[in-house]
């Protein structure tokens, strides 16, 4: 399936690529945060504490006027039978134990950012899957069987293609509802997390589940499936020519297993490629029905995001850090795909010989 | 016999690639007569198109002409280019190389032109025929009018007028004059019903059409030198034929002089009235046409020679040469004679870098046999040379 | 095949999705939990009343013929009435139209001033400086979510330094056509900076995205373009590099620039959606927003058809576009 060919093109466009080595660091490094937020996130998530609402991040404080009353000599003036109040420069300071600081209801954002991850690469995993199942069974019917079934099938996909991707996703989970699974969170539930955390005196309490936001993954899929199907089918039209493939349905081997035998494997390529790209697409759109509130996912980068908005004025970080990680985790995503199609389909960009 | 037009001297190229320094083009000495048509003949990858670009200067990154020189004979450009620039000035040649970059690229069109082996991706897919000739004239056309600004850096013909032309309809930078001429230039190289033709795009014209589209269009500026990369190595045996009789009577006609590239002795044999042969970026053997096919000195033009059925002599054939031109990757090439791991007379002699010997005045050689004979006591072990 | 019946085929082919992208709407309420008339009336509410409702919406009557009101009304411009405002939902969704289309339109034109230059620079000034940062700034930009660029550009332009209003349309286009017309010069000049000024965050939130992508791809198709032999060949011939470069490579390097811009215009449109709802911009996207959160189901719907419908319409015009600067096409 993937040949030893293939890997040493992706050696050698690694080595040569910088870019690449960025992205695949940056990748390895949020799949490794989500996977182990527990151990590592400083707080729960959800844990607040209204008396540090929005501490700014390490090296930023803020100043803000506020009306105080006012003291004299340790206590309360009072004139006219009115307690005096003053205006009075407040100073907020970032302190370690909140680095980047915390949101309007006082939760820890870094802890938010590290669960953050753990709904973004759920849902671009699990989407992108989904998508690829759909889109490549389509494609690669379509793509074998050619005639009135790609025709059907196909112009179906166009059909999909009509529809603005954000604008069918927010109808359809606004149609839909917010369908979410709670799942069990293996390294809470095992007792592996807790015991590490007191192990080295960090809090506990972390949520015991992960919620997997099952409307948004679905939608998401049926969504991007077409991107998949036409990949998938321009393939097999292409593959079912070749003359191993003719000489394998002479001798009576069945479609299922021509397609599964044969074009699948070598589909498998540009659909990785693909793939990739994918996932951060499927990531961005998350994050945006997550802004707009339509995911019903409470932890996310989007959501956290339009949280943050009634905060613009007076603490910019509640938006601004979760929408770094998105840009950050996604411009990951984009290298690694720049340095998979660079490897494995070098014809993409030209350079012109003599 | 005539006077050369171009003496091109240790012309060397290089590409600058991620593996390292390629040197596609090493040190290469050749002259073409006025009116003559020299060939450079090599097996694929020897270098000949880069020599080619070379010489009119075309080579793009990574590449770049890294040494050597490039006298053409121009007495206007020689008197101009005396007092300013003596380095780059000999009797009537001027060393192209070092003229300014202005002035190098005003030489092309009216002084050196060159012709293409694909004809298809040669032209514009998206611009009629007629129009991509008209531009070849309409350079020329506004060259004479204005010499100095054409000589400046954009060639008279800025961003502003580029946006002018492309959003003002009723400006183009191709004149009706120049249209006329793309036509009459259609007809001179044998193509019917030019009026109509001109207006059709690449894809609607045959390879052999549009190959002499494209030799139209090399004539536009009336050069001196015309360079043919493999003019009809895409072609059909039948139109090759054609495409070489015509280029063989435009050559007549006009009094220009052509340097041919091929891999073909057939067209060689022809065409040419003197050849270098090339091999690894070096031209290792040149000499007038009958000296080379008559009397080859070098076991490579002698390989290839064999390679070709010689119908008048079937009984004197070499071996055809086995194995591939190396890499040209500067850090692999031998300190040696850059032919010995397939030559099937290399000696202990070979292992160094060989100069050119000239035998005659007239033909020259890169190889030890021009001043010994070949002794089997000297021969290299066999399996140096078998290597592959 | 001819121009006019590659056009006719093409049209014929949108005909088909426009029929498909109907039905898939009118098929979206089937699939929601619940019924339309839940919306309209408190879950309490007496049977009677509840059975008239239903049938004066038409849902007691057989699918066919529910799905035959809904597909008929269409070419005559009826996409039926709000569940909320009792309105009918077209005249809703066309007045709202205008502000989503500027919107749309000042963002195109932002990315395309900006980004074809800058993939022509990038293009060739390969590996200096200006390619470096071109490549970054596109990297970035497609990375890069718009509504969190829309919050950061009013964090930052409006509340820190004033510089732009964080939100609102005081006045459209059409406002300002009118004053025109109606010959109030000053006051029309006087709309047309506000507009401006109000349009601008916008507009640069949602064409960041485009132009960093039609910045890519104009610098690989110049890069592409610029190693063909064609342009050896034009500068073998003498032409000046600026006429190489822009009457020949940039041109062909276009062509397909234009057909993915078409393709992306869908996103165009999703990007507006909810760069509408960062600026609380009153155009399409805050409607679909609001009839989902009200569950004005008839108004989703109509919202739906028109945005799929202009889109489709669009590429069809963007094909035409292309067959006719890519005569190849049209002859193939
Ligand atoms: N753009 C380039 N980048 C790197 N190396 C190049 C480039 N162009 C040419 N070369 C090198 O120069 C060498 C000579 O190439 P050239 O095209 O001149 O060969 P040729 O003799 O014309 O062969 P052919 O008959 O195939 O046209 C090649 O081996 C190649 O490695
Ligand atoms: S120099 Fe030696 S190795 Fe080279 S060609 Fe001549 S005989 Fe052969
Ligand atoms: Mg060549």
């Amino acid at each position: 399936m993937i040949s030893e060919r293939t890997l040493r093109n992706l050696r050698r466009e690694l080595r040569r690529s910088l870019l690449a080595k960025i992205g695949i660091v940056v990748v390895v490094f949020i799949l490794l945060m989500a996977v182990f937020a527990p151990f590592i996130s400083p707080y729960s998530p959800g844990k607040q504490n209204l008396d540090e609402a929005r501490l700014p991040p390490v090296g930023f404080s803020t100043a803000e006027t506020r009306e105080v009353t006012k003291m004299e000599n340790g206590s309360v003036v009072i004139e006219g039978g009115e307690v005096v109040t003053e205006e009075r420069t407040v100073y907020t300071n970032a302190t370690a134990a909140h680095p980047l600081g915390t949101d309007g209801n006082g939760r820890d954002i870094l802890s938010r950012v590290i669960y953050g991850a753990r709904t973004s690469i759920l849902v671009g995993i699990f989407g992108t899957s989904l998508a690829a199942l759909i889109g490549v069974l389509v494609g690669l019917t379509a793509g074998y069987y050619r005639g009135r079934v790609d025709d059907v099938l196909m112009r179906s996909a166009d059909i999909m293609l009509a529809f603005p991707s954000l604008v069918l996703a927010i109808a359809l989970v606004g149609v839909w509802g917010q369908a979410q699974a709670p799942i069990p969170d293996p390294f809470v539930v095992t007792g592996l997390a807790p015991a590490f955390r007191s192990a080295l005196g960090f809090t506990t309490g972390m949520p015991d589940t992960v919620v997997l936001p099952g409307t948004v993954i679905v939608v998401v899929a049926l969504v991007n499936w077409v991107w998949f199907a036409r990949v998938a089918r321009g393939e097999a039209l292409s593959i079912r020519e070749e003359e191993y493939v003719k000489a394998a349905r002479a001798l009576g081997a069945s479609d299922g297993w021509t397609v599964l035998r044969h074009v699948l494997p070598n589909a498998i390529t540009p659909i990785l490629v693909l793939a990739t790209i994918q996932v951060a697409a499927i990531i961005l759109l998350e994050s945006a029905l997550s802004f707009l509130g339509f995911s019903g996912a409470d932890v996310s980068w989007g959501f956290d995001i339009a949280l943050g908005r009634q905060y613009q004025s007076t603490a910019w970080w509640i938006s601004t850090i979760p929408g770094l990680a998105i840009v950050i985790t996604v411009v990951g995503l984009n290298l690694v795909g720049d340095w998979l199609r660079d490897a494995l389909d070098p014809g993409i960009e030209g350079e012109g010989g003599v | 016999m005539a006077e050369p037009i171009l003496k091109i001297r240790d012309l060397s190229t290089s590409f600058f690639t991620e593996e390292g320094k390629v040197n596609a083009v090493d040190s290469v000495t050749f002259d073409v007569e006025d009116g003559e048509i020299f060939g450079i003949v090599g097996e694929s990858g020897s270098g000949k198109s880069v020599t080619a670009l070379s010489v009119i200067d075309l080579i793009d990154s990574p590449g770049r002409v890294t040494g050597g020189e490039v006298w053409y004979r121009n007495a206007d450009l020689a008197e101009e280019f005396r007092g300013s620039r003596p380095e780059a000035v000999d009797g009537d040649f001027v060393d192209v190389r070092r003229l300014p970059k202005g002035v190098r690229r005003s030489l092309r069109g009216p002084s050196f032109s060159m012709i293409f082996q694909d004809a298809m991706s040669s032209f514009n897919p998206s611009i009629t025929v007629g129009e991509q000739i008209a531009e070849a004239v309409e350079v020329q056309r506004r060259a004479r009018a204005n010499p100095r600004r054409t000589r400046s850096r954009t060639q008279g013909y800025g961003l502003g007028s580029a946006i002018l032309d492309t959003f003002l309809p009723n400006r183009d930078y191709v004149s009706n004059k120049s249209m006329d001429r793309a036509v009459e230039l259609l007809d001179q190289v044998g193509i019917p019903d030019p009026e109509d033709r001109a207006e059709e795009y690449p894809h609607q014209f045959s390879g052999g059409m549009l190959q002499r589209a494209m030799i139209a269009q090399a004539l536009a500026g009336e050069p001196d030198i015309l360079v043919a990369d493999e003019p009809t190595t895409a072609l059909d045996v039948t139109i090759q034929a054609q495409i070489l009789n015509l280029l063989r009577d435009l050559q007549e006609q006009e009094g220009m002089s052509i340097l041919m590239i091929t891999h073909n002795l057939g067209v060689i044999a022809r065409m040419c009235d003197r050849v270098g042969v090339m091999y690894a970026g070096e031209i290792v053997e040149r000499g007038p046409l009958g000296d080379i096919f008559e009397n080859p000195v070098h076991p490579y033009t002698q390989g290839l020679l064999g390679s070709v059925p010689d119908i008048d002599d079937p009984s004197d054939r070499l071996e055809p040469i086995t194995g591939n031109v190396p890499s040209l990757l500067e850090s692999e090439m031998p300190n040696a004679c850059y032919f010995a791991d397939r030559c099937p007379k290399a000696m202990t002699d070979c292992m160094t870098r060989i100069p050119e010997y000239d035998l005659d005045g007239r033909h020259s050689v890169r190889c030890v046999l021009a001043e010994r004979e070949y002794d089997e006591a000297d021969a290299l072990e066999q399996e140096v040379m078998a290597d592959d | 095949m001819s121009l006019s019946r590659f056009l006719v085929k093409r049209s014929l082919q949108g005909l088909f999705v426009i029929w498909g992208v109907i039905t898939v709407v009118f098929g979206l309420r089937f699939i929601s939990p619940g019924d339309p008339a839940n919306v309209l009336l408190p879950p309490d509410v007496d049977p009677e009343v509840r059975a008239e409702v239903i049938a004066e919406l038409g849902l007691n009557e057989p699918l066919y013929v529910q799905y035959w009101d809904f597909i008929s009304g269409i070419p005559l411009g009826e996409l039926g009435n709000s569940l909320v405002t009792r309105t009918p939902v077209a005249a809703r969704v066309l007045a709202k139209l205008p502000a989503t289309l500027e919107l749309a339109i000042a963002a195109t034109i932002v990315a395309i001033v900006i980004a074809i230059p800058l993939g022509v620079i990038s293009a060739t000034r390969r590996h200096q400086p200006a390619d470096y940062g071109a490549t970054v700034f596109s990297l970035v930009g497609i990375s890069t979510p718009n509504f969190w660029l829309g919050v950061m550009l009013i964090i930052v332009l409006a509340v820190q330094f004033d510089l732009f209003p964080t939100s609102q349309r005081p006045i459209g286009v059409d406002g300002i056509v009118l004053l025109f017309v109606s010959g109030s010069l000053g006051e029309a000049v006087n709309g047309l900076t506000t507009w401006l000024w109000h349009i601008t965050l916008p507009a640069v939130t949602l064409g960041t995205y485009f132009t960093a992508l039609i910045t890519r791809l104009t610098r690989s198709g110049m890069l592409d373009q610029l190693g063909q032999t064609y342009v050896r060949a034009s500068r073998a011939k003498g032409l000046p590099e600026t006429l190489v470069r822009y009457k020949h490579a940039l041109r062909n390097t276009l062509i397909p620039v234009i057909t993915v811009i078409g393709l992306q215009l869908g996103t165009l449109i999703g990007g507006a959606v909810i760069t509408e709802a960062v600026f609380a911009w009153p155009g399409l996207g805050t409607l679909i927003i609001n009839s989902i959160n009200a569950r004005d189901w008839p108004v989703l719907q109509g919202s739906l058809i028109v945005v799929a419908v202009g889109f489709v319409l669009v590429n069809i015009l963007v094909d035409a576009l292309y067959a006719y600067v890519n005569p190849q096409v049209a002859y193939d």
